[in-house]
């Protein structure tokens, strides 16, 4: 079953690069918006440079007729504006692949193993539109036509998303759309695929993984948003402020990271669900108001789309190094649960049962995402609403059910009934931890939340033994999520018998799984774990997937092996540690090629054991 | 029942210095709420860190107690994620112009309907003595052993600069009088923020003499909308005028965040969009 998900029929790369202003993502965006509306799956990538105008940027969509798991590591199609595009992506181009350039701004080395397609992209923008701008239509139309999009599909994704800029505009764009069109009809060159919609009822939405993030925040029920801008959580928190006062939420700009998080104790305090939005400078600055939230047990969820650091480090480039500032960050010890998405549609379930999870748990809870799954966009299923659960009292704690398209359940704060009320106990010791939570409002329900160690009703209490019992009644609900986490279905792939495991964490997942195909098509049996749940650890799974291998590997993109030192000392086993630190996602190539070396080590063990 | 000042008491005694100048703002907080009838569970107070921070405790009201100069922006999410509650906040000078000194700008452009009772007294008394954003230049304190060679912070001013919808100082030693502006500030709709000297008896940078001889009540000609003369008043330093210094009426922040739903309520026939007619505008 699995190795058919590999075999596909359609599977393909587009790659279009340029200068910073050239519109490549503009054009990228609307021709993998219009691949979405087809039954394919759809998976951008896109590198913008980090200066406001000029530099290379690029967008890369894969398009397949399965689950897409990773950007792919070669190219079929590059579209190039110029010189320097050319130079940058010419090595990534698969042999036999297509070159479309514009043979005024790019030489080319035509000794090369590749189909050439000269279109003049300026002098054809210039003619339908009076400017050099709109060359990045012109390409889109080229591209409608080699894969037989219908041209009306294009033409409504230009007018949604260019409409507001007057028809003008709007006119200038479709004349530079047709030029394309006609000029991809007079080359005589083979389609290979064919993008055509056939049906009507959407079944996938086209998001980003930032984009995803906000949706399923408002899927969750969340209808309030504080935040300060900051690449490259950003998109999240516009796109919060853009819908929140549609769905009749609340979204507030506030003039620092410290005093957005304070507004959403207040708001949880209050009762609300809220999130903040967030990268790694941010969450430090949050630090001492994630402690508070902790202590005071308030649900909320922080999301934390990591870059590259340290300190301001590559605002607009991947990295997976925040893990354990999110992990133990702050003083004193304060559990909170992290929850790290693996793709795009994981970043819409997760976040809802990231809200899940807060709620029930009352704690913070943060989603651990990175630049690369934040900008990339894929094609999410849009979830069934005739299968959601509302579930506003549930402090049983059973299994937490991790949300899909299928079926998911919408949690709320467990309130006091009205007898808890006399004597309210806010933070009355109970089996699991959780204890009833008042929401202002409600008569009889007043407490004092306070940062001082305090007792059952909230009152300042230094004793020792207090201090003991409460600290205990906070890990108690940790240990009763990792229980729940534990109740789901195993999270690993690939064979029992494997003797080599592979361990990875967030937005790796795709390209690691992709190294398991590779491997297996080699011969070299894989066993993938990559759990979603980073803190607690589901353990029991965690051990049940260790036992019979021989070397584990573990994946991730940072400096020093942040996961690797967690597994290590939860578990005891000694891992092979592959890291990346450039800035870029690692590629099922990179990842095979260290499968591959491990293979031969335990190879050899075994020839040792004969 | 009619409610009381009692109503607004909790159960937990205050530990503040025997003649702390916060028993008369807490009692007087506690008067003015009963007499406005605001119903305690519908109220939020919220304290940062220091003396006043235990404020909360002290409080029979949905109470919150956090970290040193965070409260204004706690509150502010609280009332703006709930504006139908009234909400109060408290701190210090050291929570207020120190720490959280950054914050208070962007709660009074906001013009978020909080009241916000910032406490002076000139020193850091809850750790013991240290110098603080207002204390006199020259005054020797425990991390000032030379003297202070900082000028201090004019409290009011600032304020005014900020633009804060009602600004207002008045001192612990005039309970009934605070009352009263109590009641105006948290009537009034926006930011109100009063500034109260109140005497810490402990480290007494700030006496009770101090306050007695430099009090004296904002002159009653004075137009509260007039900005220029209130920062005439803030400026002299011969005095401490107590009073009401400026107050104006503006879009408060809910009324903002309110305007935004209703806008976008109008536009989909004043209907909010179901989670299920958003998505679809992502296809």
């Amino acid at each position: 079953m699995e190795k058919k998900e590999f075999k596909s029929d359609v599977d393909f790369t587009v790659r279009i690069g340029g200068e910073g202003g050239d519109g490549v993502i503009s054009c990228g965006e609307l021709f993998a918006k219009a691949a979405a509306r087809t039954e394919f799956h759809v998976f951008t990538y896109i590198t913008y440079p980090a200066e406001m105008r000029g530099g290379f940027s690029m967008i890369q969509i894969r398009v397949r007729d399965w689950t897409i798991y990773s950007m792919g590591s070669e190219v079929d199609y590059l579209v190039v504006f110029n010189q320097e595009a050319y130079d940058n992506t010419i090595s990534d181009l698969k042999k036999g692949g297509m070159i479309i350039y514009d043979p005024d701004a790019v030489e080319v080395d035509e000794s090369l193993d590749a189909v050439f397609f000269p279109v003049q992209l300026t002098k054809l923008a210039n003619e339908a539109t009076g400017y050099d701008l709109g060359k990045n239509v012109v390409a889109l139309g080229m591209l409608g036509s080699l894969f037989n999009i219908s041209k009306s599909v294009l033409q409504k994704l230009i007018k949604d998303r260019y409409g507001s800029k007057g028809t003008s505009v709007i006119e200038k764009n479709m004349s530079a759309l047709e030029k394309g069109y006609v000029e991809g009809e007079k080359q005589s060159i083979e389609k290979k695929f064919h993008l055509k919609t056939e049906n009507e009822k959407p079944t996938y939405m086209m998001l980003s993984g930032n984009e995803a993030v906000a949706l399923g925040a408002i899927a969750a029920g969340c209808r309030f948003v504080a935040g300060y801008p900051i690449t490259p959580a950003t998109p999240i928190f516009e796109t919060l402020t853009k819908l929140m006062p549609k769905v009749g939420g609340r979204a507030i700009q506030m003039e620092d990271e410290i005093a957005s998080i304070s507004a959403l104790i207040g708001a949880s305090f209050a009762g609300e669900k809220v999130i903040t939005p967030t990268s790694g400078p941010g969450l430090q600055l949050m630090g001492e108001q994630l402690n508070l939230a902790s202590m005071l047990e308030l649900p909320m969820v922080i999301v934390d789309v990591q870059r590259g650091g340290p300190s301001t480090g590559l605002p607009t480039k991947t990295e997976q190094s925040d893990l354990k500032f999110a992990i133990y960050g702050t003083a004193g010890e304060s559990p909170r649960c992290i929850l790290a998405p693996t793709s795009v549609e994981d970043c819409f379930y997760q976040t809802i049962r990231a809200f899940n999870i807060a709620e029930k748990y009352q704690m913070p809870v943060i989603l651990l995402t990175d630049q690369s799954i934040g900008y990339r966009k894929a094609t999410v299923k849009i979830p069934d609403f005739s299968h959601i659960v509302e579930i506003f009292k549930d402090n049983v704690l059973r299994s937490s059910l991790i949300p899909s398209a299928e079926r998911m359940e919408i949690v709320t704060r467990v309130i006091p009934e009205k007898e808890e009320l006399e004597g309210y106990k806010r933070f009355k010791f109970t089996e699991t931890g959780v204890s009833p939570v008042s929401v202002p409002g409600m008569e009889g329900g007043q407490y004092v939340a306070t940062g001082l160690a305090h007792n059952e009703v909230g009152k300042a209490d230094y004793s020792p033994k207090n201090h003991l019992e409460m600290t205990r009644k906070r890990f108690k609900k940790l240990k009763y999520l990792s229980k729940a986490f534990d109740q789901n279905p195993p999270e690993f792939y690939g064979s029992v018998d494997s003797e080599i495991g592979i361990i990875g964490w967030g937005s790796t997942e795709g390209a690691i799984r992709e190294a398991r195909y590779l491997a297996e098509e080699k011969g070299i049996m894989v066993r993938h774990l990559h759990p979603k749940e980073i803190s607690p650890l589901p353990e029991k799974q965690i051990r049940h997937f260790l036992v019979g291998l021989k070397q584990i590997i573990v994946v991730e993109e940072n400096y020093t092996g942040q996961f690797a030192h967690f597994i290590k000392a939860k578990f005891g086993v000694h891992p092979i540690e592959l890291h990346k630190c450039e800035g870029s996602p690692i590629s099922s190539r990179e990842i095979m090629a260290v499968i591959e070396k491990v293979a031969r080590i335990t190879d050899e063990e075994h020839i040792t054991e004969l | 029942m009619k409610n009381t000042s009692q109503n607004y008491k909790s159960a937990i005694k205050p530990v503040w210095c025997p003649g702390c100048g916060n028993y008369a703002i807490l009692k007087s907080l506690q008067k003015a709420l009963s007499e406005l009838e605001i119903e305690p569970e519908n109220i939020v107070t919220v304290s940062g860190i220091g003396c006043s921070g235990r404020f909360s405790h002290y409080m029979n009201t949905y109470s919150l107690h956090g970290t040193h100069g965070r409260a204004v922006p706690t509150a502010l999410g609280a009332k703006a994620a709930r504006p139908d509650l009234t909400v109060l906040c408290v701190g210090g000078d050291g929570d207020g112009l120190g720490i959280g000194g950054g914050h208070i700008p962007h709660a009074a452009r906001k013009n978020v309907d909080l009241t916000y009772i910032l406490i002076d007294n000139r020193i850091y008394g809850l750790t013991k003595g240290q110098s603080s954003p207002t204390t006199p230049i020259d005054k020797r304190t425990k991390t000032s052993p030379y003297g202070v060679y900082e000028e201090p912070l004019n409290a009011i001013a600032m304020l005014l600069a900020y633009d804060t919808s009602f600004i207002a100082r008045i001192s612990s030693l005039q309970m009934k009088e605070m009352v009263e502006i109590l009641k105006e500030a948290i009537n009034h709709k926006g930011f109100s923020v009063i500034n109260v000297m109140s005497p810490c008896v402990t480290f007494p940078v700030l006496g009770y003499d101090t306050v007695r001889d430099l009090i004296k009540p904002i002159p009653e000609n004075h137009d509260p909308s007039d900005k220029l003369k209130a920062m005439q008043l803030a400026y002299d330093d011969t005095k401490l005028y107590t009073g009401i210094f400026y107050k104006v009426q503006k879009p408060t922040l809910e009324d903002n965040l309110n305007k935004q739903i209703e806008d976008a309520v109008s536009v989909e026939d004043n209907q909010k969009v179901t989670v299920e007619e958003l998505l679809e505008k992502y296809v």
